[in-house]
């Protein structure tokens, strides 16, 4: 009862704690000059403004009886322009037009910059993190091999990985290697990322698979198996379940770090996020909700891989 | 020494060496079709060192191991496929934890094999109501006690359909209560013929069951005998000095 009352309390001061800092830093907001208008970055996130059909010739409009589609016959001759998705029509049928009018407007909503530049890096993210625990695994494999030659590859690989900034390396994928193997932006990106991120994919592997006892490899080889098909069904199915808390943690930077790609222009998150502030004159919101974005990125991650952890903890 | 068909395992002047440490000095024994050998010998004796030569979990130095009238360590043998007529039960299980009890006995059968699944299957339940576990075949290793999991390895081994068992202290890492059932599925297939080499402390089970006892001491094969001279007339004078302190 005792224990109960005290982490009541405790809850309590962690609310306060929150709603404190959420309150200064919305007093911090007002006292500043600064106008927010958090309807400015709406349009950018979800478009709600009706397209406008504009005629291509001049010429005459024809609407057919139940409305569903307008004909422009060109004066000219060509042939006929037929407009049938649209909600709204801003002619009558006989009406001349001329080239630039507006015929009729099609509502609906589109997704905008801000969402486009998600997906974009969701697409980065996705590639480079299938792409960073193929390779990791198999420097993570060779790093542990008793072959020398594959055991100092993989450590040099990862000294030379691990021991220079990650920006850097996207300006030398980009600029160099993009460059003589003629990658695409989006391209270089990915393969930046991926390289990055599997040199610390394989040190994980390699203290997950070097934290299995001895007595499961000696096993499973006593019962025939060669070592990969020990690896395969004995070994990493059992590291996996140790390097997923790790390994998390890792796609989780990797999310954020892809962020860095937008200064070789891909226009993910980030890049939209400072194209929307100069179009909008939001900044802090703009700002803010990126932040935000990033944030349900990195937590479905985050949850989804607690789902997986919790699922094979059965045998435990 | 000529070898006959009937010679599962020959063992001839067998060295290895950990580094400094002269692990096993010249180790010759022979163990015949359905015999069940025990070695006995203080700790660090190089016992578990020697059957874990005969699997080749440890290589040897120098000397030769035929094993079912394969040289082990000639040119064109594969030592997967020999492993699969030697299994092996370890003093700590080793089961694979990530998996049932009886997807545990499965495995081998279905992936170095390739036997069908619904055969593998059927096997394996044969192999769990004879080590006595038909009920807990779904259980996970950490839902099993020391000696059912120490039977699920045996029944493991079993699946392979092996011609030779190697124990590694199979009891040691088991709570008292629990030995007598190991011992006893032990006890089963030694009576079903199946060879089988043993290294353990259970001196009952080597004057019981074991066709001969071998007794080693710093690397050295020093006594290989029945049982009944093993244990009423020891001559060597380490192998009585030994007997005092473990009987």
């Amino acid at each position: 009862m005792h224990s109960k009352q005290r982490a009541w309390f405790w809850n309590a001061v962690f609310f306060a704690v929150i709603i404190g800092i959420g309150c200064s830093v919305y007093l911090a907001g007002k006292r500043i000059d600064y106008t927010w208008r958090w309807d400015r970055v709406t349009p950018f996130i979800i478009n709600t403004d009706p397209i406008s059909i504009s005629a291509e010739r001049n010429g005459t409009v024809e609407i057919n009886a139940d409305q569903s589609q307008i004909t422009l016959i060109p004066d000219s001759g060509e042939e006929s322009f037929v407009i049938t998705e649209f909600t709204e029509t801003l002619v009558s049928d006989g009406d001349l037009v001329f080239e630039g009018d507006t015929l009729a407007e099609l509502h609906g909503w589109r997704i905008g910059p801000i969402v486009e530049g998600l997906i974009v890096t969701i697409e980065i993210s996705l590639y480079s993190l299938l792409i960073a625990l193929a390779l990791g695994l198999l420097i993570g494999l060779m790093r542990i091999s008793a072959n020398p030659a594959a055991r100092k590859l993989a450590i040099v690989y990862i000294e030379v990985i691990r021991g220079t900034p990650l920006l850097v390396q996207i300006f030398i994928m980009y600029f160099f290697i993009g460059t003589v193997l003629e990658l695409e932006r989006f391209t270089s990106g990915v393969v930046a990322l991926s390289v990055f991120t599997a040199a610390y994919v394989a040190e994980i592997i390699r203290a997950g698979i070097q934290s299995i006892p001895d007595g499961q490899m000696e096993a499973a080889r006593s019962l025939g198996m060669s070592y990969p098909k020990a690896m395969i069904y004995v070994i990493l199915p059992q590291a996996f379940k140790r390097t997923l808390p790790p390994l998390a943690g890792q796609f989780i930077n990797l999310i954020k770090d892809s962020s860095l790609v937008s200064v070789i222009s891909i226009t993910d998150l980030t890049k939209a996020g400072r194209e929307v502030v100069s179009g909008s004159f939001a900044p802090f919101e703009v700002w803010f909700t990126v932040a935000l974005l990033y944030l349900l990125l990195t937590g479905i991650l985050s949850w989804s891989i607690q789902r997986l952890e919790k699922r094979l903890s059965a045998s435990d | 020494m000529t070898n006959t068909p009937d010679d599962m395992i020959v063992a001839k002047n067998v060295d290895k060496y950990f580094g400094e440490l002269h692990a096993l000095k010249d180790v010759s024994a022979t163990v015949k079709r359905g015999e069940v050998v025990v070695i006995v010998g203080p700790s660090g004796s190089g016992k578990s060192t020697f059957l874990r030569t005969l699997n080749q979990l440890e290589e040897i130095d120098s000397g030769s191991l035929m094993i079912d009238g394969t040289d082990m360590y000639a040119r064109d043998t594969n030592i997967n496929k020999l492993r699969e007529h030697v299994g092996m039960v370890f003093q700590s299980f080793n089961l694979f934890p990530h998996k049932t009890a009886l997807e545990n006995v499965k495995l081998a059968p279905l992936k170095v094999s390739g036997r069908a699944e619904a055969e593998v299957h059927e096997s394996a339940k044969e192999l769990m109501y004879k080590v006595g576990l038909a009920e807990r075949m779904d259980n996970y290793p950490s839902q099993l006690s020391g000696g059912q999991q120490q039977r699920v390895a045996i029944a493991r081994a079993l699946a392979m359909k092996p011609s030779i068992m190697l124990f590694d202290e199979p009891t040691s890492a088991l709570d008292p209560e629990m030995v007598g059932e190991v011992l006893d599925v032990m006890k089963g297939l030694a009576n079903e013929g199946m060879t089988m080499v043993v290294v353990t402390h259970e001196m009952g089970f080597a004057r019981e069951v074991a066709d001969r006892v071998l007794f080693m001491e710093e690397g050295a094969l020093l006594v290989d005998k029945k049982p009944d001279a093993f244990f009423d007339n020891p001559d060597h004078p380490r192998l009585k000095q030994f007997l005092s302190k473990v009987l």
